[in-house]
């Protein structure tokens, strides 16, 4: 028996040894900067000739935070654009993971070129998005036209609530092929026999799918949700490319005010301020796709 | 049979794995860190061409600069990312407070960096400064420092479309801000446009709000007062954007998306608008059948006078040396060599920047080769102020955004210059 924890004790402390790199470079490039950030955010931060300097500023950046106006602004337009990017796209994901999952949309082709999308780089996608938007020669509303359904070119960018919900057709774009990858891999996890039950007493397609896919992706959809709203709150290339919190800052979201106030504006400990409540949210939003996670790990173990 | 094998690690041979392991790490670190810093390497930080870049980057004078770095023993080493990377490159390393390059580009952020800058325009040679406008080192100075040199004559002049104009039987650009608001009145219609530029992005130079100040001081106006403080809540800054949003009526509507300048040159190169005002750079692109419908249709022309007469603002496209710069007397010497009078020459004919040096400008090749290098000598005549601060940016954002409004109609003229004024007074004030 002694023997035993003795055992158990050394290959614990070598586990220790292990991982100690791991954690060492996890508490550099993740610790310090989130510790640094907030320590920032209590700073008058100036440039100063040798680098920068620093005086206690207390909580006033967090007061100039709740009662600037555009702050407001951009918490409320991050908060819509999650909130609609979310819903469109898991619904659409889901879509495409269905029709992916049907026996004609098995073939490989169809997931390399869903793919594609998600696989071109950020800034690559905002580019290409800023063409096909481009208001005198741009392929939607040339498009458009062609097909009689407009008579003039609109500004697809030049409007305040217009241009955010561009954004944010750009960015479901590229975010939907992830997250129908996701789905599908739920949709394959999903025993056959219980569609074969639930025919075999009568189910239509609809019960089928409300009854036995929808319960069976309940794991899948909140990783989702999770996964999808920290992304699409952090949304920052398509605006920088697109609009640069134009027009009137009315594409200004928390991502964006927060480089605008630390790198344009050079007010680092308001920057900082502006990120800390960002990672506020997503912290929150990790905390919720943690706890998605953990019934499955539990199950596994007692399994 | 079992092919387990059961590897013992003891903690002794743990370390002795991650001792190698670190000094691996630290040996590549070292060589890394040493290579590109020699003391004979002089790092550079430019835009990348078709913006205003030096010869290395930019395709012109190469053979020269070759037999510079022969010459002077020297390596140069360039970090050439877009224009709009550069501010935020230089505040990153600026913040980092530790010697990254030893020359670097500016364009209106020398107030804002001016700690982190020292004055060597007093070791550059007589011959050259006296060739130099004075008036080019009025946005270097700061502090009583000069702190920069300006590589290019870049102050924003009228672009018109011979052609169109023509056919309206108007023989040369608009002169007066009546002149410009009729002929674009005219020429507007039928998917064309009189007037074009990209009023997308707020702030810098070459956002919307530095636009404005073409106007403002057209109008007779100024951004600030002797006090330091905003002067433009009056007349004149309320009729210089009321002309601005009087235009919109005849301007591509795309331009309130254009969020840089080549989306409203592209707009004026495929001949769907008539008249722009653009950076000097402008007159070769639009002359190259590679990338313009209106080759051979081009003209130029100071910008229309409003109630004080003509006006521009400053492209202030620089050079400067950084404070830690170990090698600021090579770095130095390589200004010297961009500002060479043959290579100010090559650097109009073959990209289209115009050289800063006077001698240059007026040598009768490159003026055949550039045309408008003629009109922004005389636009140099008017007032061109671009108001540049430490807090530029900040500034220009809070009046840029109330300017969008103006235009896009949802507030008017009056209104978005006073809250302009108001915000800068804070952003002024906030400046201590």
């Amino acid at each position: 028996m002694q023997t035993s924890n003795n055992y158990n004790r050394s290959r614990y402390r070598l586990g220790i040894w292990f991982t100690a790199p791991a954690v060492i470079v996890l508490l550099i490039v993740l610790a310090y900067p989130i510790i640094a950030s907030l320590v920032l955010s209590f700073l008058k931060v100036r440039f100063g000739g040798d680098g920068l300097t620093f005086a206690w500023h207390g909580v006033t950046n967090y007061t100039d935070l709740f009662t600037n106006q555009l702050f407001r602004e951009a918490l409320f337009r991050s908060v819509y654009f999650t909130v609609v990017e979310v819903a469109a796209v898991i619904f659409l994901a889901l879509s495409v993971a269905l029709m992916l999952n049907h026996p004609l949309g098995r073939s490989a082709f169809y997931r390399v070129v869903l793919l594609v999308p998600w696989a071109l780089s950020p800034v690559a996608n905002a580019v290409l998005w800023k063409w096909i938007y481009n208001a005198n020669y741009g392929i939607l509303n040339q498009s458009l036209i062609g097909l009689g359904l407009i008579k003039e070119n609109i500004i697809w960018l030049g409007t305040p609530w217009l241009a955010l919900n561009m954004i944010l057709i750009a960015d479901v774009w590229k975010a939907v092929p992830f997250i129908a990858l996701l789905m599908l891999a739920g949709l394959q996890n999903i025993p056959s026999y219980l569609y074969k039950a639930a025919r075999l007493d009568g189910a239509n397609a609809w019960q089928q799918f409300v009854h036995v896919t929808l319960p069976g992706l309940k794991t899948t959809l909140v990783i989702s949700v999770v996964l999808q709203s920290i992304w699409a709150l952090k949304v920052f290339d398509l605006i920088y490319v697109l609009t640069k919190g134009s027009p009137a800052d009315s594409t200004v979201l928390l991502n964006y005010l927060s480089w605008r106030e630390t790198f344009s504006n050079l007010d680092v400990g308001y920057g900082a301020a502006i990120a800390n409540v960002l990672f506020i949210l997503m912290f929150m939003l990790a905390l919720v796709y943690i706890r998605a996670l953990r019934p499955r790990q539990t199950a596994q173990r007692d399994g | 049979m079992n092919t387990n094998r059961n590897v013992r690690l003891s903690r002794r041979d743990f370390l002795k794995l991650a001792g190698v392991g670190t000094a691996g790490l630290a040996l590549s670190n070292y060589l890394a860190a040493c290579a590109p810093a020699g003391s004979n390497t002089l790092n550079v930080l430019v835009p990348a061409a078709p913006d205003p870049a030096p010869p290395g980057v930019g395709q012109f004078s190469l053979d020269a600069f070759e037999q510079w770095k022969k010459d002077n023993g020297f390596e140069v080493a360039y970090e050439a990312p877009p224009w709009p990377q550069l501010h935020d490159k230089m505040a990153a390393n600026f913040a980092a407070g530790q010697y990254v390059h030893d020359i670097i580009y500016m364009s209106g952020w020398v107030p804002e960096f001016a700690d982190y800058l020292i004055d060597f325009t007093n070791d550059l040679p007589a011959d050259l400064i006296a060739d130099l406008p004075a008036s080019s080192f009025s946005t270097l100075t700061w502090g009583g420092k000069r702190l920069g040199v300006i590589f290019t004559l870049s102050l924003l002049t009228m672009f018109y479309n011979t052609e169109m104009l023509e056919g309206i039987g108007v023989k040369e650009a608009p002169k007066t801000w009546d002149d410009l608001k009729g002929v674009a009145k005219e020429l507007t219609g039928g998917g064309k446009y009189g007037w074009v530029l990209n009023y997308g992005a707020p702030e810098g130079i070459g956002g919307v709000a530095s636009y404005w100040m073409c106007f403002l001081q057209q109008a007779g106006g100024k951004l600030y007062g002797d006090d330091g403080m905003p002067a433009f809540n009056n007349a004149a800054g309320v009729d210089s954007l009321q002309f601005m949003v009087d235009l919109m009526e005849f301007t591509d509507p795309g331009s309130l998306s254009y969020v840089g300048i080549n989306d409203a040159t592209n707009v004026f190169s495929a001949g769907q608008a008539a008249m722009m005002m653009n950076w000097p750079f402008m007159w070769k692109p639009a002359n190259d059948p590679a990338s313009s419908k209106v080759v051979g249709k081009v003209g130029s022309a100071i910008l229309p006078a409003g109630p004080a007469g003509s006006a521009s603002i400053d492209g202030t496209d620089a050079y400067t040396i950084t404070k830690l710069s170990p090698n600021p007397e090579g770095a130095r010497k390589l200004i010297e060599f961009y500002l060479d009078a043959e290579v100010q020459k090559r650097q109009v004919i073959d990209t289209g920047w115009l050289p800063i040096r006077l001698s240059v400008l007026n040598d009768p090749e490159v003026q055949a080769a550039a045309p408008n290098a003629a009109t922004v000598l005389e636009q140099a005549q008017h007032p061109y102020d671009s108001y540049v601060t430490p807090d530029y940016n900040a500034v220009t954002t809070a009046i840029g955004v109330e300017i969008q409004k103006a235009l896009a109609g949802t507030q008017s003229a009056q209104d978005a210059i006073t809250t302009a004024s108001d915000l800068v007074t804070e952003i002024v004030k906030k400046r201590g």
